[in-house]
């Protein structure tokens, strides 16, 4: 099968390592998703594996072939892997039109005329562009320029779609359309993809595994849900779904049943119990990511329940921001009431609070 | 599902061998390397040989020495030429900054009136080559010039001397204005933020002190950039000094090593070998000053304007009297010395004493007309210029696509071959393929035919036309090519069916300046002459020194007329705006 395979991945400009020893494999029909801040290193690792740059060191693979292993020092070109490659900027030729555009990965290859008008005009009403065939790059919408950047780029079969932020140069409302419409033709032409994007709801929507990066690295590899519920890093926590970091110190750390429970001290000497994926010592220093959705305001104190200066609220439309001060920190919660500023208490399950050493 | 999915994947195309070692485009690749390698060195090599042998390099025994440089050191004239040289190239720059950098603030920042006409016609110069301009001047103004006598008869004795070092530099230095001024005026609409003069204008300050204070030390790279470059054309000019200096015993470099090389009956290789040198070392040295003044940033310093041009300085009451001015800078500079070689050339015999109309002629074009080798001039000027253009237009492009869009490991090296050629005066180019064509076997069917022109001329414009190239490739987006390549392009097919045709307007821009520089060149061809392969501006240069004036202004006049329509075609045809 043909299973693309990242091995020990590396791309360095100086001392900066752009990409910095990846590890990965992408399975066939497999939708996967590079997420991370800007210049965290995605755009690297796609064009590694597109063959538009060549990296440092490791080894990349698909199915039989070794497109890349420093080892032996061999390196295929783009041209020769046949992966199909969505640009940011769209790439679209201007001196060409739609046509011409969609039609030259056919001609690159042989195809004869009438199996090239065949297919261009296939792809074309796939994307949603029929009509349009005479038309010029610079005559079409933004909308319309990413429908012929991706014709062009499923229209000879890739076995592999490699796609860095398609939809980001989109307004709002239509890269919620066009998510949902790449996602459809991704899976009725059933391509491997590789997708990268800085937009966690897009991730979170499109994706059957998200590889979470930071500074070059994958920080954590896992499916959406896993990605979402079970962060196995406070960067991951934090940079889906945007969880809240409080600091704090371990008091002790056991195992109950399936999970750990952790108990840390906060900095104004409160307690709470959490989760942490491993027993950790006592004393050392840890971080609580806990998502601001998780958290509920209490009106009688308990265990798991907090102290809380409940500060001021933002309206988003079906419910609030509410700010709030915990242990000297400020933290934000979702309510559907928004409170008056007081003292207040709050809430968490001790399954919402993820427990990281804090290194 | 849709009968779409069961599509299969068409393989990329072959191409060669899978993984060869060698692509077909890194050969190309290496090829163009090659080819600018052995063009920019084959003719330096020789000369740097010709410095440390004794006997002329066509003399088979090589005799090793460096008798040539200890003449050079010991030889007292060097030095004084030397000096001369750089006086007369120190004054001209001087003079054509000041026309220059003035031109540009009032044509380019003022509500002068006529300021765009006379914008245009301060840039005629430029378009036509030294040789013409000066004798355009010396049938003006000139001992027995037009003006002159007629000065003479009104006022007693003209109060000017062309053949003199301030001479030389006056006509060397308002045929150089124009590049002055084209680097300023798009420094000024460049880099000018017109909020910087408005806050001074607030302030209290005039026009004058705001361009004093404000707008002249923005334009202070552009300044620079182009005092380089006036250096350098001026030590290397030939035909001012040959004109004007020559007459009354003043030499520079380039006329000393013309005369000897060409002129004297047994020339001394060896020596201008190694004074050649010395013009190499000065020119290289003015570039490397420029280099350090500038430091960065200024590596592609073409021209090219914003769309937006600040709002002009509102001059007041200065606006007639410096429009008065630049009125009479034009007429007597630029149209005078133009018009006075035209009116020469439909003439026997200029002179204020005897009414034009009873001197009117077409003898001087029938002479040209009817003589062969005049008419070989003609078209062998025309051959080489388009055949030299072309091909150097598709080599630089091809220079500037390695450059900027390839893998190739050297393509550093090869930017640093191809700008080489700036360091070696257009004299020396012709030298050195001379020597090479001598030298080197392979080389030696190019004697006596006009490939050796051809060759020369590619050599000689190649930093040219990649700077007139090279900015156009790097403001196409990377993502084309890349995007072709990923399609199934290979290096060579993503430049020919991508890059090139959207290069198309930067090529035709690139050919008409080449076209015109070559057309109007003289001095790269002088060592190259022989028999069967006259062209025009030696011609020109040999029947002035023959005292032909007529014929040379014939000459002159159609050279003017070529010119002229070619720049007018490209605008009206291609839209192509030479310098722009
Ligand atoms: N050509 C280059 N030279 C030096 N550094 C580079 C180059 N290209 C990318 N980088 C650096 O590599 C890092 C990763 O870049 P990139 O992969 O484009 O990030 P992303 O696509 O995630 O925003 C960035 O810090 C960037 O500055
Ligand atoms: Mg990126």
């Amino acid at each position: 099968m043909n299973k693309l395979v990242l091995e020990n991945l590396t791309k360095s400009y100086g001392e900066v390592h752009a990409v910095n020893n990846i590890s990965l494999t992408v399975e066939q029909g497999e939708f996967l998703t590079l997420l991370g801040p800007s210049g965290c290193g995605k755009s690297t690792t796609l064009a590694a594996i597109a063959g538009l740059d060549r990296p440092t060191s490791g080894v990349v693979r698909f199915g039989d072939h070794v497109l890349f292993d420093d080892m032996s020092g061999r390196f295929a070109p783009p041209e020769k892997r046949g992966f199909g490659v969505v640009f940011q900027s769209y790439a679209l030729w201007p001196h060409l039109t739609v046509e011409r555009n969609v039609s030259m990965p056919l001609e690159l290859r042989r195809v004869s005329r009438a199996e090239r008008t065949r297919r261009v005009g296939e792809t074309l009403e796939l994307v949603g562009l029929s009509g349009f065939e005479k038309r010029y790059p610079g005559e079409l919408s933004g909308g319309q320029q990413q429908r012929v950047a991706l014709a062009r780029a499923v229209v000879f079969r890739p076995p592999l779609l490699l796609l860095d932020e398609p939809l980001s140069n989109l307004d709002a409302q239509l890269r919620q359309s066009a998510r949902v419409w790449l996602k459809e033709i991704q899976r009725e032409l059933g391509l491997t993809a590789i997708y990268v994007t800085h937009d966690q709801e897009e991730a979170l929507a499109m994706s059957d595994r998200i590889a979470v990066m930071r500074a070059g690295k994958i920080v954590q590899l896992g499916t959406p849900q896993e990605i979402y519920e079970r962060p196995q890093h406070p960067f991951a926590a934090t940079f889906i779904g945007s969880a809240n970091l409080i600091e704090g110190i371990v008091e002790q750390s056991a195992r109950r049943g399936d999970a750990i429970v952790t108990r840390l001290r906060l900095a104004d000497g409160q307690h709470l119990d959490g989760h942490s994926a491993v027993p950790m010592a006592a004393g050392t220093k840890a971080k609580l990511a806990v998502r601001g959705e998780r958290m509920r305001v209490a009106e009688e104190s308990g265990a798991n329940t907090l102290d809380a200066g409940f500060t001021t609220a933002s309206y988003l439309g079906n419910h609030y921001e509410q700010k709030l001060m915990l242990a000297g920190q400020e933290i934000r919660m979702l309510v559907d009431v928004p409170q008056p500023e007081r003292a207040g208490k709050i809430h968490i399950a001790e399954s919402d609070a993820l427990v990281f050493s804090a290194e | 599902m849709n009968t779409q999915s069961a599509e299969t994947t068409l393989a990329p195309p072959r191409i060669g061998p899978a993984l060869m070692p060698l692509s077909r485009s890194r050969m190309a690749q290496w090829l163009i390397f090659v080819i600018t390698a052995v063009l920019v060195l084959a003719p330096a090599l020789p000369i740097l040989l010709q410095v440390f042998v004794a006997g002329p390099l066509y003399e088979r025994d090589w005799d090793f020495t460096f008798a040539n440089i200890g003449r050079l050191l010991g030889n007292e004239a060097i030095g004084e030429i030397a000096l001369t040289t750089l006086a007369f190239a120190g004054l001209t720059t001087l003079i054509a900054q000041v026309l220059g950098v003035t031109a540009a603030l009032l044509f380019g920042r003022t509500d002068m009136p006529g300021r765009r006409v006379m914008g245009d016609m301060m840039m005629w110069p430029l378009y036509l080559s030294h040789l013409i301009m000066v004798v355009g001047w010396l049938i003006v103004y000139g001992p027995s010039g037009f003006l002159t006598q007629a000065f003479a008869r009104m006022f007693g004795n003209a109060p000017w001397n062309l053949y003199s070092i301030p001479g030389m530099a006056v006509v060397a230095g308002v045929s150089q204005a124009p590049l002055a001024y084209l680097y300023c005026l798009y420094g000024v609409a460049r880099s000018i933020d017109p909020t910087l003069e408005s806050a001074a204008r607030t302030c209290g300050a005039g026009p004058l002190t705001v361009m004093r204070r404000v707008t002249l030390p923005l334009m202070l790279p552009a300044i620079v950039t182009s005092s380089a470059l006036n250096i350098v054309i001026a030590v290397e000019m030939l035909s001012i000094p040959l004109f004007l200096g020559r007459p009354a015993r003043i030499d520079t470099l380039s006329s000393y090593l013309y005369l000897e090389g060409i002129g004297a009956s047994n020339p001394q290789h060896g020596m201008v070998a190694a004074s050649a040198l010395v013009l190499v070392v000065l020119v290289g040295a003015t570039l490397a000053l420029q280099r350090l003044l500038l430091s960065r940033g200024h590596r592609y310093e073409t021209v090219k304007g914003k769309g937006t041009r600040p709002a002009p300085l509102q001059l007041g009451a200065l606006k007639w009297p410096l429009f008065t001015l630049a009125v009479l800078y034009i007429a007597f500079v630029v149209l005078v010395p133009v018009l006075g070689l035209v009116l020469r050339a439909f003439t026997s015999y200029l002179t204020p004493l005897i009414p034009i109309w009873d001197v009117l002629t077409l003898q001087n074009f029938r002479d040209v007309f009817q003589t062969d080798a005049y008419m070989r001039a003609l078209w062998n000027t025309l051959i080489i210029a388009v055949v030299a253009a072309g091909l150097g237009t598709l080599l630089t492009a091809l220079i500037a696509l390695v450059i900027q869009r390839s893998g190739f490991p050297f393509r550093r090296t090869l930017e640093a071959l191809a700008y080489s050629p700036r360091m070696v005066p257009g004299l020396i180019t012709g030298l050195g393929v001379f020597y090479a064509a001598i030298v080197f076997a392979p080389f030696g069917w190019l004697r006596d035919s006009i490939w050796i022109l051809v060759v020369a001329y590619i050599m000689a414009t190649i930093p040219l036309g990649l700077g007139a190239i090279q900015p156009s490739v790097v403001q196409i987006g990377a993502d084309l090519d890349k995007a072709a390549r990923t399609v199934g392009a290979d290096w060579i097919t993503s430049m020919r069916r991508i890059l090139l045709p959207l290069m198309k307007p930067a090529l035709l821009g690139c050919f008409v300046l080449l076209f015109v520089v070559h057309l109007k060149s003289y001095v790269v061809a002088i060592f190259l002459m022989a028999p069967g392969l006259e062209i025009m501006g030696v011609t020109m240069l040999g029947l002035w020194e023959n005292g032909a004036a007529g014929v040379t202004a014939a000459f002159a006049t159609l050279q003017i007329a070529m010119i002229a329509i070619l720049l007018i075609a490209a605008r009206l045809v291609f839209g192509v705006k030479l310098y722009e």
